[in-house]
This record gives C-alpha cells, structure tokens and sequence, in this order.
C-alpha cells in the first residue's frame, strides 16, 4: 500500500492547481446560475434583494410566439453542422495524408486554415457579394451551368444551408488539424507492413488511417453534441435579415433581441442554464454509451 | 482475392495514377476557395478609399496607395495593443500548456491507479458546460483585484479543458511499456511525465499550443468588458471597436463624423490583415512538428 | 446674430453674478482661453489637504459657477468613441482624455477634478458600452455621476441608489442651461421624472436634427429633365424615370430609383420620411384624434406607402436584394452611383453621399422637403432621442457639482466667457467638446447657426459671424475654393449652403411642421417583455410587402400585433401618457 500511495500522491498534486483555478474562475462565477431563477435587476447589485421567481424565466421563453420556430430552426441549423463539421474536415486530413510533395501539402493546409482568421461581420459583406443573384461570381457560376439563380442569403429555402455551408468553409481548415495531430500518431511500420502485403491506398486508410484517428474521432463527436443547441450567433447574426429570419432566427439572436431592450440577464441566464442541461444529458447519454459498449471512457 | 498477382498489380498502378491528380487538383481547388476572402481584404487595404466605398475592389487593388498602411502605422493605439495581446500570449499559452499537461497526466491513468479520478474528471469537464454568465464572471474577477490587469485575460482561461481531454486520450496511447520500463529505472511520475510522454505528445502539443495561441490572440470581449481603459485593450479587441456592423437607426450627432471614419474600409481593411498576419504565421511555424514517426523514434532513443 | 440676442439677457446675469459672488481667477482673458497660466495661483493654494470632506466654500453663498476650495474629486465612466481617438487626442499629443482643456477648465474653475472609473472604447450606443455600464451597475461600484438609460435609470431609483436633484437642479441650474435644455420642450425632463421627482438630468439631445428631407441627385434630375418634387406622385415619377432613363448614361439598366436598407428605417437610407408622405408615422407613439396614442405602424396609412413600395419594387426601382443588405452595403450602391434618391436626416451629405461624391465628382445630391400625396405640407416625424441621462449616487458629497459641470460646458462654448474656438472645434480636431463628460448645447444651435449664415449671406457681409456659424462658413468657402481639402467638405455645402438641408429644417421650424414623439418614459412592463418580438413581426411583414406578399398580410400582422401584447402596450403607454398631463 506505501509503495501505490507513493506513487499516487503525486498525481493527485499535479491536479491540484489546475483544480484551483477551475473552482475561482469557473465554480465559483457558477453560483450566477441563481439569476435564471431570479428577476434580475442589474442596478440592485449581484448580492442585492433580487426578486425570486422560480421557473418563470424559462416558462417565459416557452411561451413566446415564435419559440417553438427558432428551436427547431436552432437544431436544423446547428446539426447540419456539427456532421459536416466532423465529417469534412476528417476527409480532408485524409486526403492531405495522401499528398506525397511536402511543399504543396503544407501549403494547402495553410491556406484552408485562413478563413478561420476573419470574422463574420467582414465575411458577411463578402458573402453578400460572391453570393448576390445578380452580380456574384457563384450565381454566375450557376447561370453558365444551366442552372437557376439562387438568392443563398435572401431565401428561406436556402438561407438554413447558406449558414452550414459557409460555416463549415470557415471553420473545417481549422478543424482539420487535429485529425492531421492525430494521423501523425500512427505508427508508419503499419503503413510499410500494409504495402508490403499489398494493400491498395484505400485499405490502408480504411484499415490503418482511420482506426488510429478513432479516439479522435469519438471523442470530437461527442464533445460537438454538447454544442447542440449552439448554431453560431457570430454568424446568424451578421447574416440574416427580416427576410429570412423565418428561417434563420436562432435561439441565440431570439434571446440577444429580447435582452437588447432591457438587460434581461435572468432570462438569458435561463437560456444558457437550458443550453447547458440539454448539453449534459446529451454528453452524459453519449459517454455512458461509449463506455458501457466500447469499453471507453472519453474522460 | 480471386485476382491474380498481375491484374491486381495492373490496378493499383491505375489508380495510384489518377488519384494523386485528382486530389491535388480538388485540394488546390479548395485552397483557392479559401484564400479568397483574405486576397480580397488585401486588395481593399491597398486601394483608394473611395474605390473601395463604391465596392469597385475585387481582388486586385484599384488606384494603389500604401495610404491606410501609413496610416495604421503611424497609429501609436494600434501597436499598444499589439503588444499587449503579444504580452497575454506569452504569458498565456505557456501557463495553458503546463497546466494542460499537469492535469491531463494524472487523469490519463486508470482508475485504479488514481482514487477520485472520475470525480476530477467530472470537475474539469463541467466547466466547459456550465457558466453563470457576464455578471457574476465580472464581478467575481473584480473581487480577485484582476480588472485592469493583464492577468485577466490570462488566469481565468488558464485550464483549457478542451485541450486536456484530447491530451489525456493522447497520453492514452503512449505504449505501456515505456512508463514500465521507467519506473523500473526508478524513475517519479514527475520523471515520467516530462521526459517520456511530453517529448513523444510533441505533434499533440504543437496542436494544443496552436489552439491556445489562437484562442488568445482572438479573443476580445474579454478584453472589452475587463479592461478599464482602452491602453489596456489586446489587439482583437481594438479591432472589434471599428469593425462592427454600423447601425444607423439612431445616429447622434457625436457619432456622425465617427460614422465617416469608421465608414472608410481601406483603413478597416488593413488593420484587420495586419492583425491577423502574426497569428496566421504561427501555423506554418509549428508545422514542423507534424512530422511522422516521431512515435517510433523516441521509443527507439 | 440671434442666437447671441436670445441667450444675451440670461448670461449678463451669470457674469454679474460671476464677478460678484466670487473669487474666481478673473474673467479668463477671452482670446484664446488657455487658462493654464492664470490658474496656478488657486493651484497651489489649494494644497491638496485630504479631498476636501468639509464645507467647502467659505463664506460666500454656493451658486452655479461657485469654485470648490479646496478641489473635489468626482467620478465619471466615459466611452471614447473613434472619432475623439483619432481625430482628437490623435492631433493634440499633449491632451489625454483624463488631462485635457476641459478637465483643466472644471478643475481651475470650479475646482471639480474628473477622475474616471473606466473608459470603454465605442460608440454610447455600442453592445460593449451598455454591457459595461450595466456589469457596473450590478457590481454596485457606482461613478459619483452615472450616465444611464431610461431602463437602467428606472431600476436605479427604484433601488434607491440614486439622488432626488429636484432641488439642487433648481437651485444650482444656470439661466442659460435651464433655458438651452428646454428649448425644445419638457420632454426631456418628463422622461426623469418619475414619482414627480427628478432623477436625472438628462443629456438633451436635439430631436429638431432627426428631420427627414429626400436626398436627390439632382444631376440625374436635370440631365433628364425633371423638377424638384411637390407631391408623393413626384416622388413616384422621379424613382420611375430614374430607374428607366438610364441617368447614368451607360445603356445598362442598372439604377434604381430610391434605397433603403434591409431595418427599413433609420436616419439615413430610410422610410420614415417616405411613409410621412402618406401621413404614416411608423415606430413612434402619436396623438390620434381622441387625444390618445396611439402607436404608428399599425395605422391604415402605413398600408398605403406599403402598397407605393411594392409597386415601386414590382416596377424594378428597388434593389430586389435590398432585404439582406445594411446600410454600409447599401451606401456601395450609393457610392457606386446606382441609386438616385433617399430618405434621410441634413447629415447625409457628410455620410453616405459624400462617398458617392468621392468617386463621381459629377455627382451632386440635393435635399428637398419632404411632400405629401395631396400636396399639403408634410407632418415630419421626430424620434425622441435624448437617450442618456445623467443620475448621482446616493450619498455623494457634491451632487450639485454635477450640475455645475453642466453650467460651465455651455457657459465655456456658447457664453461670454466662453471660446468657441478653443473649447468646441478647434479646426485641428473639430469634436474636442466631446472630451467634457457632459456635453450641454442649446437644441436649436445648428438651425441657429443657419439662420446666422443665412442673414449674413442676404446681408452680403459674412465678417459678422462667430462661433459655430463663422467655423461652417469658413468650410464652405474652402468647398467653394475648389481646394482639395474643400473638397472633402462638400457634405457641409450641403447642408448649410442657401439650398442646404438645413435651410428646409428652418422651413419646418416655421411652419411648425414637426411632429413629436409622445411616449418618452422608460419602456413598459409589456413593452420590456414583448418588443423584441412585436418589432420582428413587423419588419418581417414589411420586408416581404414590399418584395410581393400580399398587401392583406398588412391586416393580419395588424391582428398579430395587437394580440401578441400591441394592445396591452398601448394601454400601458395611455397610462403613461395621463399621468403626465
């Protein structure tokens, strides 16, 4: 038992200051989750004689007439998402493993990353452009093709698939590094081993380049579900207009409009706390899945 | 299977062919794809203002002028902040790392091997769920005497926890009999930790310092809401000052020349590629620990 | 000049009062008001003895301009906005925003020093400034005087944090602030009184600067023949022939007749002016016939300028993809000399029309009245726009300083004393009043200063002109020059010039043709609650009338908006309303 606890005792220090700094900044703000229940008024002081309200926050939310809309706009928007969002970037560090030339590799993989650098207010003006039905170089693209115009920002049709699209432009070169982290794990002899036996590039990506990114990719689609209810306020925001907010409004932009007026922290705290449920019982339910079937813990 | 060693020579050398063709071609395809929108916002940063106003900038300047360089150059506001977000980095990314590390060692181990590991699990992994919101976070970092101060930005996102996840399922990995055959040496935890799984986590930790650094230098509201005077500001969160989307519903005297500035993209548009250019180099620096076999190798020295 | 005739009896009283109540440092010596040198005496009198926590002035009676000896300190938070970064402390190396001619006139005068709590960079109507104000309201670290809205000032003096200034307003407000605040009426003050006290004194900001004029490119209207406006079917046939003529001359169909932006209204690029047209009075509380409010948009008028825009739209004059685009988008059209008429506020020709200026010298804008379907003179809709109000911390040993900061901005640019020059736009960095926390001025200023311009120019001697009015004459001679510099200032010919725009706000001023918004008290509890909501529905309903949805939609969102809380709204705000009267 000496030796065991000898050996133990200092992993437990190791944690304890990253625990420190969890329970001051994050345990110890987490007590604010109180104003979802409260009728919060700022000037009254974070400690002040709140008024109480129970639920009333949340049931506020509920009631109001375009919720239900905004949810399900909210989950369409967020799980078209978060597969794409998962899936390409996973295709594209495959197909960067295969590029042999060092110098194009790395270049494509800097590139791909940069839209990540620029925020949605500048895309948004980009996009109204290389978008427009009547100047844009993508309709354009589509005219010559035979196809119809399509109005991507002013459409309700499309507007919904003009957020995943360009969000998952934005964001996949960013996400496509750590599969490339993960693909640089694998063990090369496996790849020698493989070309020796005569496998073709296809079985050895399906056989050795993806069941060594597993415990990536698990572990990416689980942490993303907690991400749910999220469908990137940065972006709807800069994106939509009345025109499309029948299809574009989200949870985020709904709760940032009806706060705008009026500071109403308690409401939105009750959104996030909703948010942060829903994100646990999705989290939870997945980790207990992988565990009770894969016999793996992602934490 | 079932096909002779010939015609099974025969199609691979078919294919190896045309696919490496057809990948470059879709990847540079796509690489174009994506440096677009910052060509255009260089193009815009080197045109003449009123060229620009007029959106007549495509992705080639139009009337060339260094004007807005001059300018953002000469801005003395403008390199205040690029130094403190050069400050928070510095400070910053090393304390994540270490931190990241030091937290994802121990919960890397079985449960048997830690008491209370899934506790600490728990612990850290539900900080990325719940928060209390803007309040509470600011009035908690005014009691700590922290507003105004650099440690701001850089003590309450110390512990990424998203980073020691990934870093704890990549310590995972590390084969077992390396931490075996170092503690027969003798070798502590501590011993273990930095001289066998940090040298062989490099491709992960070269990925986790990205994201660190990247996190850091982005982030701007912080910025905005903890520091009590602009001087204080990171470079993000200056910038987010002149970009955002200008409302015209209620323009009040003191902001109509405001309006004009801010109005005048060339200018917008060079301090936004100016300051994204230090963070965007960083990538193409810490390529070079994405080199395969560095597993193999340090398990061979 | 008028503006010095109206103001001239109250300020003869300030100045007898001035030097008589006083030991002040003498009259500062006028030309050019650098009051450094004089000050240092009471400086180093002062001996900076524990903040002065005592009865401060000995002897003499307190009064508007009473100095405090020994100094005070007060607290302020501020926003630095870019146009003061830039264009102000920018220039004036020596100037900071804690160390300035103005914090020097409060602390050598009145012996008040400003200290800041903190300063945010933006606009006051920036996410980041209202996020900070209210992380400070509720981490209870008070300012001594705390820029507030009407939402924020409701919950402060409902928790009891702040102080009744009734009293010390009446006690300690100048004549001339008194008078300059009210010049456009009690509103301002209406909207701070809450249980008939006075909670805060409020940053009047001039509703007479939110008129609506059409903005016409008038090279189209000549090169195709047309005459200025007189009715709304005018306006039609303008939009019509600008966008079918061809004006730009380049055989591509490729103008439109009238912009606007995808939030429908706002003071440039805009329908507020376009729907007063029709006697519609969109987002604001109007009186109707019963004496009531009631609140615009869900009048039947509102339909008719809706049925006007859509056939506009059908007819090609409106940017089929206007609905996506906001006005920095839609000035690239503008700029870009794709769009020949909007509605909008005088300034619109510093912003957005100078751009279109910039690249086409030929172009040349013009703003008119705005007219009517019968051709009777318009109503022209004014947005309440005192949005900011200054309240004072319980508790704090000089509430009436405030107010004495207040008194000595407008006595420092409009009064005798005082140095245009110096203290409001030195031509180096025009917006240097901006660094004084509070910024006073009489409402009517720029119409005044027009009227100023307007007498000299008939009179054929402009050398009569001072202050404002000689600063906007001296742009416009550098216009008329034909320099470069001049050049850039064409938007202020614009305005100020014989067919400028604020030549048809006096026009409005006269003929008594505003229309004031009715409701100006903090938002109601169904209102708080609703908005967001009602103000979603209605610019839905609207994009989509004018891009084709049926005109009955009009009717139905009318249903909608009363159920969904219109109605329980408008008898709040009637509530309001009658208790005010």
């Amino acid at each position: 038992m000496g030796t065991k606890t000898r050996r133990e005792l200092p992993l437990h220090l190791m944690i304890v200051p990253g625990l420190i700094f969890i329970i001051l900044f994050s345990y110890v703000p987490m007590a604010g989750i109180a104003i979802a229940f409260q009728k919060f008024i700022p000037a009254k002081g974070l400690f002040g004689d709140q008024q109480w309200i129970g639920w009333e926050n949340f049931s506020y939310v509920l009631q109001l007439p375009s919720f239900t809309q905004v949810l399900l706009n909210t989950l369409l928007i967020s799980s078209f998402k978060l597969i794409l969002g998962l899936l390409v970037p996973l295709v594209f560090a495959i197909l960067l493993n295969e590029v042999k030339n060092a110098v194009l590799k790395r270049t494509v993989q800097t590139t791909i990353y940069l839209p990540y650098f620029l925020s949605w207010v500048v895309l948004g003006g980009i996009l109204i452009d290389i978008l427009s039905p009547s100047g844009g170089i993508v309709n354009g693209l589509l005219v010559s093709l035979g196809l119809p115009k399509i109005f991507f920002l002013g459409d309700n049709n499309w507007f919904p698939f003009t957020l995943v699209g360009s969000d998952v432009w934005k964001n996949f070169g960013y996400g496509t590094i750590v599969y490339l982290a993960a693909i640089t794990g694998i063990d090369p002899g496996l790849y020698e081993a493989a070309t020796i036996d005569g496998a073709n590039r296809w079985r050895k990506v399906w056989h050795i380049t993806l069941p060594g990114m597993r415990m990536v990719i698990v572990l990416l689609s689980v942490l993303s579900l907690g991400q749910l209810l999220n469908a990137g306020f940065d972006q709807v925001f800069n994106l939509y207009s009345p025109q499309v907010y029948e299809s574009g409004d989200i949870l985020d932009t709904f709760v940032y409009r009806i706060g705008l007026l009026d500071a109403q922290y308690g409401v939105a705290t009750a959104v996030g706390f909703f948010k942060s449920i829903v994100s646990l019982i999705l989290i939870s339910a997945s980790y207990f899945f992988a565990y009770h079937f894969a016999k793996y813990r992602i934490f | 299977m079932g096909h002779s060693f010939n015609s099974t020579k025969t199609r691979q050398a078919r294919k190896l062919e045309w696919f490496p063709i057809v990948n470059t071609i879709v990847l540079v395809l796509v690489a174009i794809l994506c440096i677009f929108p910052l060509i255009h916002i260089i193009a815009i940063s080197f045109s003449s203002s009123s060229a620009a106003a007029a959106g007549q900038v495509r992705l080639w300047p139009v009337d060339f002028t260094l004007a807005s360089y001059e300018y953002t150059a000469s801005r003395g506001e403008f390199w205040q902040s690029m130094w403190v977000s050069i400050k928070r980095l510095a400070l910053g990314t090393p304390l994540n790392l270490l931190l990241t590390i030091m937290v994802a060692y121990p919960l890397s181990k079985e449960s048997n091997a830690l008491r209370f590991r899934l506790v600490y699990a728990w612990a850290f992994f539900l900080t990325m769920l719940f928060n209390g919101g803007l309040i509470p976070w600011y009035v908690t970092l005014k009691e700590y005497g922290l507003l105004n101060t650099i440690w701001a930005l850089v003590l309450p996102g110390a512990v990424p926890v998203f980073s020691i996840i990934l870093l704890l399922n990549f310590f995972r990995e590390v084969p077992k009999e390396l931490e075996e055959a170092a503690l027969i040496d003798g070798a502590g935890q501590w011993t273990t930790l930095w001289k066998i799984y940090v040298p062989i986590s490099k491709p992960a930790l070269a990925t986790l310092a990205l994201f660190a650094m990247v996190e850091h230098w982005n982030s701007w509201f912080d910025g905005l809401i903890l520091m009590g005077n602009p001087d204080n500001y990171p470079l993000q969160s200056y910038i987010q000052t002149i970009v955002i989307q200008q409302n015209l519903s209620n323009v009040s005297r003191d902001e109509l020349l405001n309006l004009a500035l801010i109005s005048d993209r060339t200018l917008k548009a060079s301090q936004i590629f100016l300051g994204s250019l230090p963070i965007i180099m960083a990538y193409p620096f810490l390529q070079k620990y994405f080199v395969k076999g560095i597993v193999l190798g340090s398990v061979k020295g | 000049m008028e503006m010095q005739k109206i103001r001239g009896k109250g300020l003869k009283g300030i100045m007898i009062f001035l030097i008589t109540a006083l030991a002040l440092t003498a009259c500062t010596s006028g030309e050019n008001g650098k009051p450094e040198n004089e000050a240092k005496p009471s400086a180093t009198t002062g001996s900076n003895n524990s903040g002065g926590n005592s009865g401060t002035n000995e002897g003499a009676e307190d009064g508007p301009f009473v100095k405090y000896d020994p100094p005070i300190e007060v607290s302020f938070v501020r926003h630095l906005s870019d146009v003061v970064e830039n264009n102000v402390l920018g220039v004036l190396k020596d100037e900071t925003l804690e160390n300035n001619r103005w914090t020097r006139v409060y602390e050598e005068e009145l012996g008040i020093k400003i200290v800041n709590d903190w300063v945010v960079k933006g606009d006051i109507t920036s996410d980041q400034y209202l996020q900070k104000i209210n992380v400070t309201l509720a981490s209870g670290d008070l300012p001594d005087f705390i820029p507030v809205n009407a939402t924020q000032l409701k919950q402060l003096a409902d928790s009891g944090q702040i102080e009744d200034v009734t009293e010390l307003y009446n006690k300690y407000a100048s004549p001339a602030l008194k008078e300059a605040l009210l010049q456009e009426g009690s509103s301002p003050f209406d909207a701070v009184t809450l249980d008939g006290k006075l909670m805060a004194i409020p940053m009047v900001e001039a509703s007479i600067e939110r008129s609506m004029f059409i903005w016409i490119r008038t090279d189209w209207m000549k090169k195709l023949g047309l005459q200025p406006p007189k009715t709304m079917a005018d306006v039609l046939a303008i939009s019509k022939a600008f966008t079918e003529k061809d004006p730009d001359g380049n055989g591509q169909p490729d103008t439109f007749g009238l912009g606007f932006t995808k939030s429908l209204w706002g003071g440039a690029m805009g329908l507020e002016g376009f729907m007063a047209g029709y006697n519609a009075f969109p987002n604001i509380w109007v009186e109707d016939a019963s004496g009531g409010l009631v609140y615009g948009s869900v009048q039947p008028e509102v339909r008719t300028a809706l049925q006007a825009l859509q056939a506009m739209s059908k007819g090609g004059q409106v940017d089929p993809e206007f609905g996506i685009k906001d006005g920095s988008k839609v000035s690239e059209l503008i700029a870009g000399g794709k769009i020949g008429m909007q509605y909008g506020e005088q300034w619109n020709s510093i912003y957005p029309l100078q751009l279109n200026k910039n690249v086409d010298t030929n172009a040349q804008w013009q703003a008119f009245p705005i007219v009517t379907e019968s051709g009777d003179m318009a109503k022209i809709p004014l947005k309440f726009s005192t949005a900011r109000f200054y309240a004072v911390k319980k508790g704090v040993e000089h509430p009436e300083a405030l107010i004495k900061l207040f008194n000595m901005h407008l006595e420092k640019i409009w009064g005798e004393t005082g140095d245009f020059g110096y203290y409001f736009a030195p031509p180096e960095a025009e917006s240097v009043w901006q660094l004084s926390p509070v910024t006073p001025y009489p409402l009517k200023k720029n119409v005044e200063a027009f009227r100023a311009i307007d007498a000299a120019r008939k009179a054929g001697d402009m050398s009569t002109l001072t202050g404002e009015a000689k600063t906007i004459q001296e742009k416009m001679e550098s216009y008329y020059s034909g320099s470069k510099e001049g050049f850039a200032v064409w938007g202020w010919e614009r305005i100020y010039s014989e067919e400028g725009s604020m030549g048809i706000t006096d026009q409005y001023d006269k003929n008594n043709q505003f229309l004031l918004e009715k409701f100006v008290g903090a938002p109601t509890p169904t209102m708080v609650e609703r908005k967001a909501t009602l103000e979603k529905l209605q610019n839905e309903v609207f994009v989509k009338i004018i891009l084709g949805d049926p005109i009955e939609t009009f009717d139905k969102f009318v249903e909608d908006w009363k159920k969904l809380g219109g109605e329980q709204i408008t008898k709040e705000v009637n509530e309001w309303y009658a208790s005010t009267k």
